[in-house]
């Protein structure tokens, strides 16, 4: 089909002079200027507060060593703090995820992991609840609205105001009419988003790389979207009033009712009273170890320590290498509560995905928290590392505990380093997947209603 | 200004509304979604309690069933408090996802409120959660505008409105019909709905109903109510500035847009701007330096200790320590815990300052946007707000101390400071001790803290009246 390029200026020309467009363009623009700030200033606070955490520690280690001159490592290692890190990924200050709600600066003493994990941070609840109006949010809830306000008035407003009988009569094809004027308002989104996304680009600093593309396919994606949606509303041929009422109630069903229902569904059918459990589990499993046999809690150790069975375990007092036998038992005994949780955590993950499947704005959201790294998951992957490094940290003063060492004899501060997990590129295929087939049904759907409702109409009145 | 008029407009606005068919399928949809947010918000919080329950008796019964200890073992075992919902959070959400679920006590440290539903979510729960709050505070408003954005600029546009204008009645008059209509039926609709849902989830949920449950009950209707009432006049007056009905339903969802969705974003965001928070490395460290200024127990030369020392000797007339009737050790111990607990609560009392004035952001914010202020108000009513938070941890640090103070003197008065650490009391010392029981904030103390927000309602509601005044005085909104 040719298209009139006379026809396609004129029809753009037209839209552009509209006020919608301007004003629309304008104030998304600067909601996104905003959420670019907002975004830059929760993620750089947080690398500030990372950045700071060396010389936090080095001081906390050099005054416990301090203190603890003249006794032994097994007394001074009951002091210090081991810090982690969370650094945030190039990325999150696009959309910052659950960032602003995980901690991101965990630190860890020798006793007990499990007791030490859920630590949170110190956050203001009110702004949690309220949220972060980051570049996401932009995109994924305040894009659609201007879709809808430049979509909804399309070709009822024509009929509306009488025009579009002329344009019936002058042009030779009315889905060329009708294709010409979805084919501009299509390019001006296209053109917007791409202006709003290189502008993120630029002022987040976004590395030019294979997960700053993935961001742009996924929000060019996302609103083709609510593209193909408001063509489906439009082509009902219903008045200009019905298809805005028609489109913001979408809107706020895919965007605020559908997944505060989603939400809910996720968290009756997988509860997590493994939270609770494992606190309770791992301070009663540890606890209990001081009016018990030191043996046993010693055996528990030894199989996985076999090194320390030679170091002798005075049973009738307290010795450092069964206080820390009896910390590592707290542990073992809460594992199995705390895999759970783990699990749980990970079935959430997976339901919420799948729910995704139905609504495009989850899997938006979800995509670019994956794409992130903001996401639940990947604060899991931290909490694992966290694991990792307090096993690292035990293993390393372990043998200055049963060999008695004085607390000078041994360097505090080459423990191994903790190795911040990297950025980890899951795949984003099914929700990619999920936004296509809802857009291509969309198409489908929209093109059998126009044929039936503008394209093959036999307007019996003025026949 | 004749009654009778405006009684007429009000009773042919209901009886046009009850007519078409459109109104009838919103209410409908949203009679639906209600009901199910109450019922699932009801089933969960159920639920939740329960949980939190069981998870409570078992660390009351685990301390209880501790055998002989050493009194400062059984400090270090410490207690685990687990947060309840209130009876009302089935209506009203609020903050209760992201404000943690359970806290541990023990000596020396005061720990978070950890494990908040918002850290074992992913990020479906930032969409926000569907509560019957959120249903009547955000959707209802838009149900209004669906309903009766062509009130009056309907009339301007076939006419009618000339038609009534020359027939005595005064353009007030209308105005003043058309909101009593409209409120009339949302009222209708909705508030008996709200009632029942409250009255029965109450009565389910908490174990003792008193009068002070029913006052909360009829105060969040009737907050609701004038809520409803300013969100209508708000719809009349934009629907009388337009001069077609396309026009102000246009402006009003815009409307709807920017106050619901963005300005409580962006007053939040920005009052988190201005009011910098310390970070919790931040927060520990200034509370560190202020305690080693203080003094440390540890160190032998310490000032403030061997002042300690000193006086406590002379006290007792004994020259060592090792003479003394009472366990040093204990003392020192008690010391430390009382500096440490003044110095936490003090930067603590500071931080929640900071949070303070980020929130106010909000509430002064209410004046120009009602739905942050019926949000705040309704948060508060429903004991699902920052105070009520910060109020369960000020109760759970005060619990932490007096318990281990408790001990504390246990070990004071109990064992010997010779060979300390061998020594142990019966459980009978510490099963006594009271357990932790949060008595949540009165309903005075609750309309203290949002009496900004009720201000802000009640001038919203003086004020819609003298616009429509205004606008009724205005020539060229009559056309």
């Amino acid at each position: 089909m040719k298209i009139n390029q006379k026809v396609l200026f004129l029809e753009t020309r037209n839209f552009l002079l509209g006020k919608t467009v301007l004003i629309g363009a304008i104030c998304l623009i600067l909601f996104g200027i905003y959420g670019f700030y907002h975004g830059s200033q929760v993620i750089d606070r947080q690398q500030k507060t990372i950045g700071s955490v060396p010389l936090v520690q080095k001081n906390h280690l050099q005054q416990i060593v301090a203190h603890g001159k003249g006794k032994m490592v097994g007394t001074t290692a009951y002091y210090p703090f081991f810090y982690t890190a969370n650094p945030a990924s190039p990325w999150a200050k696009f959309s910052i995820g659950q960032r602003d709600i995980n901690p991101f600066t965990l630190k860890v003493k020798m006793l007990a992991i499990e007791g030490q994990l859920y630590d949170s941070e110190l956050t203001n609840p009110l702004t949690l609840l309220v949220g972060n109006l980051d570049a996401s949010f932009v995109f994924i809830f305040l894009f659609p609205l201007l879709i809808i306000a430049f979509m909804y008035n399309v070709i009822s407003e024509e009929q509306e105001n009488g025009v579009w009988k002329m344009v019936l009569t002058s042009s030779e094809s009315i889905s060329e009419a009708i294709l010409n004027k979805l084919f501009v308002r299509l390019a001006i989104i296209f053109i917007i988003s791409i202006v709003l996304f290189l502008a993120s680009v630029l002022y987040l600093k976004l590395p030019l790389s294979f997960p700053t593309f993935r961001i742009w396919l996924v929000t060019t994606l996302y609103l083709f979207f609510w593209f193909v949606l408001s063509v489906i509303v439009i082509s009902a041929g219903k008045s200009s009033s019905f298809n805005a009422t028609v489109l913001v109630s979408i809107w706020i069903f895919l965007c605020i009712l559908f997944p505060g229902i989603a939400n809910v569904f996720v968290n009756n059918s997988i509860p997590v009273p493994e939270a609770a459990e494992t606190a309770i589990k791992q301070r009663e499993g540890y606890h209990e170890k001081w009016d018990q046999p030191k043996k046993p809690t010693m055996e528990k150790f030894y199989a996985a320590y076999p090194q320390y069975r030679k170091y002798p375990v005075p049973e009738d007092k307290y010795s450092p290498g069964w206080y820390y036998a009896m910390q590592f038992s707290g542990d073992l005994e809460s594992a199995n509560s705390s895999e759970k949780l783990f699990q749980k955590l990970d079935q959430r993950q997976e339901l919420s995905e799948n729910i995704a499947g139905f609504n495009p704005v989850i899997a938006a959201q979800q995509l670019l928290n994956k794409i992130a790294n903001t996401d639940l998951t990947s604060h899991i992957r931290h909490l694992k590392s966290v694991k990792t490094h307090h096993k690292q940290i035990r293993e390393y003063f372990y043998p200055f505990i049963f060999v008695e060492t004085p607390t000078e004899d041994i360097r505090w501060d080459s423990y191994p380093a903790y190795k911040p997990e990297s950025y980890f590129a899951d795949s984003i295929t099914n929700g990619i997947l999920a936004i296509i087939l809802w857009s291509a049904l969309g198409l489908v759907i929209s093109y059998l209603m126009f044929q039936r409702n503008f394209i093959q109409i036999k307007d019996t009145q003025n026949a | 200004m004749e009654l009778k008029f405006i009684r007429i407009i009000a009773k042919q606005e209901w009886n046009s509304i009850f007519r078409s068919k459109i109104p009838l399928a919103l209410y409908t949809v949203l009679l639906i979604v209600s009901l199910l947010a109450a019922f699932t918000g009801w089933q969960y919080v159920g639920k939740f309690n329960q949980q939190q329950a069981a998870a409570r008796e078992e660390v009351h019964e685990h301390w209880m069933k501790q055998p002989e200890r050493h009194p400062h073992r059984v400090a270090h075992y410490g207690y685990l408090v687990f947060r309840e919902k209130s009876p009302l959070s089935f209506f009203d959400f609020g903050l209760d996802s992201y404000v943690g679920n359970s806290v541990f006590l023990e000596a020396h440290r005061q720990n978070t409120v950890n494990m908040s539903e918002a850290g074992f979510s992913n990020g479906m729960l930032r969409f926000g959660e569907l509560s019957m709050a959120m249903v009547l505070q955000v959707l209802v408003p838009l149900f209004i505008i669906f309903i009766g954005f062509h009130t009056v600029s309907g009339l301007k546009q076939n006419g009618v409105l000339k038609i009534l204008l020359c027939q005595k009645a005064s353009y007030l008059e209308i105005l003043l019909g058309k909101t009593i209509g409209l409120t009339a039926v949302t009222w209708v609709l909705f508030l008996p709905l709200q009632l029942i849902g409250l009255l029965v989830g109450t009565a389910l949920l908490s174990d003792t109903v008193n009068s002070e449950s029913f006052i909360r009950v009829g105060l969040i209707v009737l907050l609701y109510g004038l809520y409803f009432l300013i969100v209508t006049i708000l719809v009349v007056a934009v629907s009388a500035m337009s001069r077609s009905a396309k026009t102000s339903l246009m402006v009003l969802v815009l409307l709807w847009i920017l106050l619901f969705i963005v300005v409580p974003k962006s007053a939040q965001t920005l009052g988190n701007s201005i009011f910098e928070a310390p970070d919790k490395i931040a927060f520990e460290h200034a509370i560190e330096m202020d305690v080693s200024k203080e003094g440390d127990s540890h160190n032998p030369d310490d000032p403030h200790f061997s002042q300690l020392k000193s006086s406590t000797l002379k006290k007792y007339g004994v020259d060592s320590i090792q003479a003394l009737p009472v366990n040093y050790g204990a003392l020192v111990m008690q010391e430390g815990e009382n500096i440490s607990s003044r110095i936490f609560n003090n930067h603590y009392d500071k931080l929640i300052g900071i949070y303070k004035s980020q929130n106010s952001v909000s509430s002064y914010l209410s004046f120009t946007d009602p739905y942050l202020a019926i949000r705040n108000i309704s948060m508060s009513l429903s004991g699902t707000d920052f105070d009520t938070f910060t109020e369960f941890q000020k109760q759970t640090e005060k619990y932490r101390f007096e318990k281990t103070k408790n001990l504390n003197e246990i070990h004071l008065t109990q064992i010997k400071y010779k060979n300390d650490g061998n020594q142990k009391v019966s459980a009978k010392n510490w099963q006594q001790q009271k357990e932790f029981s949060f008595q949540s904030l009165s309903l005075t103390d609750n309309l203290r803290n949002g009496m900004i927000n009720l201000a802000a309602l009640l001038i919203w509601v003086l004020a819609g009246f003298m616009v429509l005044n205004f606008i009724s005085s205005k020539r060229k909104y009559q056309l």
